[in-house]
């Protein structure tokens, strides 16, 4: 209860309500979504396919038709789910240009594309183009990319989805190292619930487009009568 | 943050993805600059060379004199629009605008950029063209007059390029534009032929060609020769290409078939 208290009292580094977006086709994605995400937190956003997870950070990055405000696009950086890199620009140049589409100086944005290029152990392959960097260096580069104009919270939009054991405990490395060293905000969408339980401090629970359950691992198993977070999650899928 | 300073974020932004569409024009020069010179100068040729002698004049002018600025027209032409078009097509069909897509630029500021690709490729190709020409052309009554109508050509195209690179979703879509919509285009446009010169009803569908007035003022400007009124050609022009420009930017905003 305490603990709710002082998120409650903790500035919200996303703050969404009442979103519904309905697709062309009248696919209702997101149903008057509310969701709030503490600043600081590493967040996981849980739900199956369909659920509207990816509408969801569509909506907020503006790769989804939605209301959002330009200035606000400035606090947010985004992975998606799929890895779509610039092959015209080697990795260096394509972080630095990242930056540069937010508005960052030419010479900050190379430097920052340095930074990040040794964050993520991608450094020898500045000049490299993504089409020739390996699939866990493209996602690396990517989650990199998210980072370039410094927002104050990154949206990962299942990062591990079709990776093997391997890669995937080496992504979640780099998300512990990004999320301790970087100081970021971190909301991670994903259906792998080992995943959130191994990264995340707080958890959301998305089905049809609404927000069914949110807090802490324990919180969630404590509310749903379970004993691990999967339960929890089936026990809510369920109701 | 001030109003003001994400202004200057988006000028910035602005900058870099116009530098980024000139960059690819010039890394890819093989693909976009080489070939629409060698066709120029493969119409020069032939049209100059081999057939030129049996021609010899048009309304007073040496024929290859009286098509360099109709080629010109082309050249800009097909090539601001094939870059707008392509480029965005790629970026769309490859996924990767949505790096574009989730920065805090405006609807106008995107399409400006890519635009500003499209009339990069179409001026550098005309101005190689136009430096290979150089020994064949006129004195030049008013330069000023054909970059201008050049410039005019560049920016109509390349805006049409935008609206058909959001447009298409196919590689087919793509190519329908391009072959049948602006290579008729170019070719009914008196190019190498003088309008008043047809007869009925070619000499009216000739007129009816947008890029024929282009091709006249350019014209006009080059060797001091043209059939319509030069301004009210540059006039209609300017205000086409504000136009499409701002049906460029309306689709962008929009997020037609850009975003779901």
């Amino acid at each position: 209860m305490t603990e709710t208290t002082d998120l409650e009292r903790t500035s919200a580094a996303l703050n969404v309500e009442g979103l519904t977006k309905v697709y062309a086709d009248g696919t209702t994605a997101l149903d008057a979504l509310s969701l709030r995400v503490p600043a600081g937190t590493f967040f996981g956003l849980l739900g199956p396919n369909g659920a509207g997870k990816t509408t969801l950070i569509g909506a907020t990055a503006g790769l989804v038709r939605a209301p959002a405000e330009l200035e606000a696009r400035l606090l947010v950086g985004v992975a998606p789910q799929e890895v779509h890199l610039d092959r015209f620009l080697s990795a260096r140049e394509l972080l630095a240009y990242h930056g540069r589409y937010f508005g960052m100086a030419k010479l900050e944005a190379l430097e920052r594309a340095d930074e990040l290029l040794e964050v993520f152990d991608l450094t020898g392959k500045a000049k490299t183009k993504p089409n020739r960097l390996s699939g866990g260096m493209r996602r690396r580069l990517l989650i990199a990319r998210a980072l370039v104009h410094r927002p104050r919270l990154v949206i990962l939009d299942e990062p591990t989805a079709g990776v093997d054991l391997e890669l995937r405990y080496e992504l979640w490395r780099y998300l512990r190292r990004l999320h301790a060293e970087q100081g970021v905000t971190v909301l991670l969408t994903t259906h792998y619930i080992e995943e959130a339980e191994a990264l995340c401090e707080r958890v959301a629970f998305i089905r049809a487009g609404r927000i069914i359950g949110e807090g802490a691992p324990g919180e969630l198993v404590t509310r749903y009568g379970s004993e691990r977070l999967e339960d929890a999650y089936v026990e809510a899928m369920r109701q | 943050m001030s109003s003001a300073e994400l202004r200057v974020r988006q000028r910035r932004g602005t900058a870099a993805l116009a530098g980024r569409e000139t960059r690819r024009v010039l890394s890819l020069w093989t693909q976009t600059i080489l070939p629409p010179i060698l066709t120029a100068v493969l119409f020069l040729a032939v049209f100059g060379g081999a057939l030129g002698h049996r021609i010899h004049h048009v309304e007073g002018l040496p024929y290859l004199t009286f098509i360099l600025p109709g080629l010109l027209v082309m050249t800009v032409a097909g090539q601001s629009f094939a870059n707008s078009s392509t480029s965005l097509f790629q970026a769309k069909n490859e996924g990767y605008i949505e790096d574009v897509l989730t920065a805090p630029l405006r609807p106008g500021q995107l399409a400006f950029a890519y635009l500003a690709g499209g009339l990069t490729r179409g001026l550098l190709a005309a101005f190689a063209v136009a430096l290979l020409a150089l020994p064949f052309a006129g004195e030049g009554s008013q330069p000023a007059l054909a970059v201008l109508a050049l410039v005019l050509t560049g920016l109509v195209f390349s805006a049409l390029g935008v609206i058909t690179g959001i447009w298409a979703d196919t590689f087919d879509q793509h190519a329908f534009v391009a072959n049948i919509v602006i290579t008729p285009l170019a070719l009914v446009g008196g190019v190498f032929y003088s309008a008043r010169t047809l007869a009925e009803p070619w000499a009216t569908l000739t007129r009816l060609d947008p890029l024929y007035y282009l091709v006249d003022a350019t014209r006009g400007g080059l060797t001091g020769f043209h059939q319509s009124s030069t301004w009210l050609a540059l006039g209609v022009t300017a205000t086409v290409a504000a136009a499409a420009i701002l049906i460029a930017a309306t689709l962008v905003r929009r997020g037609w078939r850009l975003k779901p």
